[in-house]
């Protein structure tokens, strides 16, 4: 199935990404249509892998390109699964920004599940290089919030 | 109809579950922890949400995570499969105070039936005869009255038991304190609960079980028993429909009883109601408030979805058949497939490497593993259930004998080898047996 809407330009920066970074593994979900490029163990070359559309798949979260995100080290996971909201409350300043610097403990986002609303706290000191979910964004347990450095 | 259902459950029902969910055109939402990713449900479902790590108590016992995983995907329906949260009334509670349909009993009839002197009275006043015992839960100085009034040997029970746990034989008076306490503290140990009752120990009964479907329309209907007599450590081994022990009028007398005793109750949804079976005469043990692993036994006798019936019951239509349009069919015979030592019965997590499951007329595999499947060391050891169908007893023995032999998992142990001893064994082809029946197997065999 659309097989002739190959996005080559696509696939060859996600290629150039796995050279570029040491990552093994790349995989994107976008409107239903996933891509996965691999490092074959031992082998330079990046293993291309085409995947035709699950139908109707889309996890429950929206799907985040995981270009450094879940395999990057200083990835903060979410402990739990529920809605997260980047600021205290509607209209107000969201708290964190990519480019600040964060001390353990403070708060970095909230996730709010059966109405209780959760802080989600730094781990560790550090500066914030990536922000990898949306206000109002449905997460999973696991899935990676935020990126300290 | 419910448009879109979460299961809250793991391996072979889920995926039964997600199953009867595509041919009802119900989207489906698989709920996991980190260890059943590769999960083959979570794959097939249309929708997955993480909800915790391994452990149980923190993703599928997780109730705010379940809750929640059905707010963010808007699931208005919950299937709890059976184990986990399938009987916690308080779950059943909440989903109703966030209008999320449980697919399942009413809150009532789940904390009447785990309680189970509450449901040994229950069944009593709905006229079900019951095992003789205790009126209810015996203190340690009335004990030994009771227990004489019983006659020896006497069984002691965990009230807040269930499951075949929980259960202390006293063969004579002088055992009965050392009984009374073990069981006690055992009971205080795995179900928070010392609270016991006493019944009288029958030498040799079988397990017989009924099942019920009811809707709230005021149908009820009896789909037969299952015998599921041979056991091990009190979980179950292998079930039969019909049972070898049971005749058309025995099995039309229970079957009346138990369906006049769930309308007095205005019981919802399925259900199978326990008894022990010995010398004619049924003794009422427990009810199971949910569906039970071994129902492909009574779909493959009736023709009847019984995971289908369930969700049809839940969204508020009446039953699509009536108690004559029930017929026992054939025979059917399920086989627990565990990922253990058919001799030593030690666990064997690990990698399935191939498998081959048996085909053909009449062969029914419900199991989420595949060649590649990881298993993962923090659940329950079942695998798989393979179920076959016969015209008759003789021909299901032969076309299970030949099923089991084909059936290829490689690379963990399991306990298909034990299965294949079972049909050899004479009684068991009789059709003799009892629930003592199998451990005694296994210690002289």
């Amino acid at each position: 199935m659309n097989k002739d809407k190959i996005d080559k330009e696509m696939i060859r920066a996600l290629a150039e990404l796995l050279d570029e970074t040491r990552l093994t593994e790349i995989e994107i979900e976008h409107q239903g249509l996933r891509v996965r490029v691999a490092r074959a163990p031992g082998n330079a070359a990046p293993v291309l892998h085409y995947a035709a559309p699950a139908p109707a798949a889309a996890s429950a979260s929206a799907p985040a390109p995981a270009e450094g995100g879940a395999a990057h080290p200083g990835a903060v996971p979410s402990p739990m699964v529920g809605t997260a909201y980047l600021a205290p409350e509607p209209g107000a300043a969201p708290f964190i920004a990519v480019g600040d610097a964060v001390e353990t403990g403070q708060t970095l986002l909230i996730i709010e599940a059966m109405k209780t609303m959760n802080p989600i706290t730094a781990p560790r000191s550090g500066k914030i290089t990536r922000i990898l979910v949306k206000d109002g964004q449905p997460v999973e347990f696991g899935e990676p919030l935020v990126v300290i450095e | 109809m419910i448009k879109k259902l979460l299961i809250a459950n793991r391996g072979e029902i889920a995926l039964r579950i997600h199953r009867a969910c595509k041919e009802m055109g119900i989207a489906t939402v698989a709920v996991h922890s980190t260890a059943d990713s590769e999960a083959m449900h979570v794959r097939m479902a249309d929708e997955s949400v993480c909800i915790g790590p391994p452990a149980a108590a923190k993703s599928y016992l997780n109730i705010p995570a379940i809750v929640t995983a059905c707010e963010i995907t808007g699931a208005d329906a919950v299937h709890p499969g059976y184990g986990f949260l399938s009987e916690n009334a308080r779950f059943a509670e909440i989903l109703a105070a966030h209008a999320i349909t449980f697919v399942g009993p009413r809150p009532e009839h789940i904390s009447t039936m785990g309680d189970k002197i509450a449901a040994k009275q229950a069944m009593i006043a709905a006229g079900v005869p019951v095992v003789p015992g205790s009126p209810g839960a015996v203190s340690d100085s009335d004990a030994a009255e009771i227990a004489g009034k019983i006659g020896y040997p006497v069984l002691c029970k965990a009230a807040a038991g269930g499951g075949g746990r929980g259960m202390k034989v006293a063969a004579n008076p002088a055992m009965l304190a050392e009984a009374l306490t073990t069981a006690r503290r055992e009971a205080r140990a795995a179900f928070g609960d010392d609270a016991m009752y006493l019944e009288k120990y029958l030498a040799q009964p079988r397990h017989i079980e009924i099942q019920i479907m009811a809707d709230s329309h005021g149908n009820v209907v009896h789909l037969g028993e299952r015998d599921c007599s041979l056991q091990r450590r009190h979980q179950k081994v292998l079930e039969e429909s019909p049972s070898p022990a049971l005749n058309d009028a025995a099995r039309r007398e229970i079957g009346a009883i138990v369906t006049k005793a769930m309308s007095r109750l205005g019981y919802l949804g399925a259900g199978t109601i326990e008894f022990l079976y010995e010398n004619g005469a049924f003794y009422f043990i427990e009810m199971n408030t949910r569906i039970q692993v071994e129902h492909p036994v009574t779909e493959m006798v009736t023709g009847i979805d019984l995971v289908r019936e369930q969700i049809r019951v839940a969204s508020g239509l009446p039953l699509s058949f009536t108690q004559n349009d029930i017929q026992l069919r054939g025979h059917a015979i399920e086989c627990r497939i565990n990922a253990e030592n058919p001799r030593t019965f030690v666990p064997s997590p690990g990698t399935i490497r191939n498998f081959h499951v048996p085909g053909g007329l009449g062969v029914r595999v419900d199991s989420a593993a595949y060649a590649g499947y990881r298993i993962p060391p923090y659940y329950d050891s079942m695998i798989g259930k393979l179920i076959v169908h016969g015209r008759d007893r003789d021909e299901c023995i032969m076309r299970l004998r030949r099923s089991l032999h084909e059936f290829v998992i490689d690379g963990i142990d399991t306990t298909i080898d034990l299965h294949l001893s079972l049909l050899q064994s004479p009684d068991f082809i009789a059709g003799n047996y009892d629930i003592h029946w199998l451990e005694n197997f296994l210690a002289n065999g």
